[in-house]
């Protein structure tokens, strides 16, 4: 081969290769850039049916509009006609800021956007849609607005949700935000150290405290050979740590009724190393702890690992739940739904139908069981003694007249030294008709005191209004 | 014969099918106004190309791939234009048909007149003339002043320099002997080069600059026996790119923009982002002709015409795009080195290096791995001139895969 051929060869070489480096790199782009670069908020592509679109409405379960849109000159305007009250729930569209909640969520069905096949685009040519589907929600909105006003003035997270068919009916996250002035507020919302935007209610993880006695006592049932009696002295050390009852009295002789009825600490902490945290690890994720909640709106994992490293005393202190457990609030109102739905944890839902323009119900979300927690004769029993909780025991300022509620408080030590205050339980309890959870986030007093009439008094008035 | 046949019949053939198929579509899409005017536009691009095809096979015994490439890439092209703007595409269509005859014209003329590489001094002074009147007569364009108006019409000179450009080069080389005895002798042509490229740096035609460069380059590489001065070029390219950073705010603007064009989302980097928003948002196979959104891109019918081939046709048919140039820029040194004539070797070499360069060019641009600049992809993006010089490289290119029985003994003389 002469010089110039091989000269020339050289220089094909080159452009081949430039050629097969676009086509490596266009590759390169599809699979790992495209589908962020797709999403930017300045790809007009994803807002070009916004413009042309009426954002559908927002109702809740009885049609009371929550949220609705409105030709406003060349384009449309989102108005929420209640405020603060829906913040964490519809969430907000804006076009500067994104969207969020159910808004964010639910954005295609809102637009009547289906899924982008070559077909439905063909469709959308033929036949566009000028209008969106309505949303109509789980959520009552009377309830949601007396849950509100119950929770005002704190911080906290308030959840009530049907047992059966795990419809929310209210879902309450504080502070809130007004989704109505965000363009005027969006500085002071961002900045504000107490995270307005936070959805507590799916996203705040708290330290349950003594509310997660409810999962021991059904580790404690399940283990068929534990001992259940104990003798509460009012303090027990475990590996040199000390751990004290509330008050430190001693609770004399238990058995496991008892100690779950007087929220004894010594009791669980004791039983729990008994039970082993492979026994409670597994018992907590039947009840969704360490699962993903599937849910309408994005939810964080409650937290128990028991599959790393613990000792003693953290299984102690597990037991009782205080250290490493963490859970949301949506979560522990599902635990107590459990409880009162035979052991059925069924899939919580915000959203009842997709209904068309033309009024047509376009898509249902039904009841759907999502984990076998526990048997039907343990949530029975668990039930019993969370019955006698109210009747007797730390829960009693959530008694209400003749009705037999059920519930457990609890009081979590955390790092701000404010205890926080829960409650959960259902009622009635031979046929629960409601389910609620409720965190009071560093309110420095005890679940009962706290936390416990709230609930009473949302129980109540969901047994009044709903249905 | 019959393997012949079935070797150039079958891709005209899926060439005609593809048509079809793409034409079916837009047709879909302009359903509120499917009128005569679309279907003649759809039925005279499939008549010019197959019918040019079928002529080709029986006029030329040279090469009958590159032809046949060009028809596949202008027919994507064409197609695409059409469905962003039917005026343009009906104007591309005319444009299309002026260039395949222009096409068989220059491969008549190039083939019958002899001794092109005698006449080295026309080509530059007619280069010269179209650079002065270009700077005299021409109107600025998004910072660079590369038009010239005439009545309706404007043109852009430089398309025509490009191919004197490879004959200047071509030339010089065929009678490189003769010039190395001269004082200087081997200093002319790059003096020549530069000066053009000066001229262009004056109009502030970057991606000109660059594609002129580039094909200088590759040649001189390949017959420049004084080695030192292909050093001398590329340090020169690297001083006047600094240099040309450093003057021309508006190369800066490309720059930073390549860099992160994120961060200029709203102003410099706007139209790089769009064009990204567009490949990405098509996928491997594209959300069909019609179905994207390619108008949200400024310039989609010239620079970023890729771009909206991506999004509606698929990454598939954009990569099928840079292998079909690969393919026509093989099959362009596959000429050359079969080409017994010296002079006709160079120009397939220059050419071939020009279709792929410039290609590259504007591919790595929209794609933002190389800097954006403005120029068009050949037979594929709207442009009345792009589409006639690439055409009459085309057919110079079609002579040189000729057997030029009168091109032996100089070969023997060049090696």
């Amino acid at each position: 081969m002469n010089k110039e051929i091989k000269r020339i060869i050289v220089v094909l070489t080159a452009i081949c290769i430039l050629f097969i480096s676009l086509v490596a790199y266009l590759s390169y782009f599809q699979i790992f850039k495209a589908e962020s670069i797709k999403m930017n908020s300045y790809n007009k592509r994803l807002w070009i049916n916004e413009e042309r679109i009426l954002r559908g409405s927002i109702i809740d379960r009885n049609g009371k509009i929550l949220a609705y849109s409105e030709k406003a000159g060349e384009g449309y305007s989102r108005y929420y006609n209640y405020g603060n009250l829906y913040s964490h729930i519809i969430g907000y569209s804006y076009r500067e800021y994104g969207k969020a909640g159910l808004e964010l969520k639910y954005n295609n069905a809102l637009l009547n956007i289906n899924e982008s096949t070559p077909l439905n685009e063909l469709k959308n040519i033929v036949a566009p849609s000028t209008e969106g589907n309505t949303l109509k929600l789980t959520i009552d909105h009377h309830l949601q607005e007396y849950t509100r006003n119950q929770l005002k003035g704190r911080k906290g997270s308030i959840v009530t949700m049907n047992p059966k068919t795990g419809e929310i009916y209210s879902m309450v996250s504080l502070p809130d935000f007004n989704p109505s002035t965000l363009r005027e507020n969006w500085r002071d919302i961002v900045e504000d150290v107490d995270s307005p935007f936070l959805n507590r209610a799916t996203s705040g993880l708290y330290v349950p405290g003594s509310v997660f006695k409810v999962l021991t006592t059904v580790a404690a049932i399940e283990t068929t050979d534990l001992d259940r009696n104990y003798e509460c002295t009012g303090s027990t050390t475990i590996d040199g740590y000390t751990l004290k009852d509330y008050g430190g009295k001693g609770h004399g002789r238990l058995n496991l009724e008892e100690a779950l009825v007087k929220s004894c600490n010594t009791y669980f902490a004791d039983k729990g190393l008994a039970i082993g945290k492979d026994k409670l690890g597994e018992v907590a994720d039947r009840f969704m702890i360490n699962q993903e909640i599937p849910f309408d709106l994005p939810t964080k994992k409650s937290t128990f690992p028991y599959k790393e490293k613990m000792g003693k005393t953290d299984i102690a202190a597990a037991s009782i739940g205080q250290g490493k457990v963490l859970v949301t609030p949506l979560n522990m109102a599902m635990i107590a739904s459990a409880i009162g739905n035979k052991g059925e944890i069924v899939k919580p839902i915000l959203v009842k139908e997709v209904i068309s323009p033309q009024g047509k119900v376009i898509k249902i979300n039904e009841v759907r069981v999502i984990s076998k927690a526990t048997s039907i004769f343990t949530a029975n029993e668990v039930k019993n003694m969370m019955v006698e909780s109210v009747k007797r025991g730390t829960s009693s300022k959530a008694a209400i007249k003749n009705i037999r509620v059920a519930g457990k408080t609890g009081t979590a030590q955390n790092p701000s030294g404010k205890d926080h205050a829960w409650f959960i339980g259902f009622a009635p309890a031979d046929d629960p008709k409601i389910a609620i959870a409720v965190v009071l986030e560093e309110e420095g007093s005890t679940g009962g005191a706290a936390a416990a009439p709230l609930a009473r008094n949302i129980i109540i008035e969901a047994l009044n209004t709903i249905e | 014969m019959l393997n012949r046949r079935i070797n150039y019949r079958v891709p005209r053939n899926l060439l005609v099918l593809f048509e079809l198929i793409a034409l079916l579509l837009l047709f879909i899409y302009h359903k509120g106004n499917l009128d005569r005017f679309t279907i003649i536009s759809g039925l005279s691009l499939i008549f010019i190309i197959y019918i040019s095809n079928f002529l080709l096979l029986r006029l030329s015994s040279g090469d009958n791939y590159i032809f046949l490439i060009v028809t596949m890439l202008i027919s994507i092209g064409v197609i695409m234009i059409y469905r962003i703007n039917p005026l343009l595409g009906m104007k591309q269509l005319i444009w299309l048909g002026i260039g395949i005859a222009l096409f068989f014209i220059t491969y008549f003329i190039v083939k019958r007149i002899e001794g092109w590489e005698k006449w080295i001094n026309v080509y530059v002074i007619l280069s010269i003339l179209l650079f002065i009147l270009t700077l005299l007569l021409g109107s600025r364009t998004r910072g660079s002043i590369n038009w010239i108006s005439i009545g309706r019409f404007s043109f852009q000179p430089s398309e025509i320099i490009k191919i004197l450009m490879i004959f200047i080069i071509s030339s010089y080389y065929t009678n490189y002997e003769r010039y190395k005895k001269v004082k200087y002798g081997s200093y002319y042509l790059i003096g020549i080069m530069y000066l053009f490229i000066g001229f262009l740096f004056l109009q502030k035609d970057l991606g000109t600059v660059l594609i002129f460069y580039t094909v200088f380059l590759g040649l001189q590489f390949i017959y420049e026996e004084n080695r030192r001065l292909v050093l001398y070029n590329i340090l020169f390219f690297l001083v006047s790119g600094l240099i040309g950073y450093l003057v021309f705010p508006h190369v800066q603007i490309r720059f930073e923009a390549w860099i992160d064009p994120w961060k200029y989302i709203d102003n410099k980097g706007y139209q790089i982002t769009q064009s990204l928003f567009a490949i990405a948002s098509g996928g491997f196979f594209g959300t069909g002709i019609g179905l994207g959104h390619p108008d949200f891109i400024p310039e989609v019918h010239t620079d970023f015409i890729f771009s909206a081939i991506c999004e509606e046709m698929g990454i598939f048919t954009g990569m099928a795009i840079i292998m079909l140039f690969m393919i026509l820029v093989y099959r362009g040194f596959k000429i050359a080195i079969n080409q017994g004539n010296k002079f006709f070797r160079i120009v397939a070499l220059g050419i071939s290096i020009l279709f792929g360069i410039q290609s590259f060019i504007i591919l790595g641009g929209v794609l933002n791995v190389i800097p954006l600049t403005g120029i068009t992809i050949p037979f594929v993006s709207y442009g009345g001139s792009s589409i006639l010089s690439s055409f009459i490289a085309l057919g110079i290119l079609q002579v040189a895969s000729e057997d030029l029985d009168y091109g032996e003994e100089k070969y023997e003389q060049g090696n």
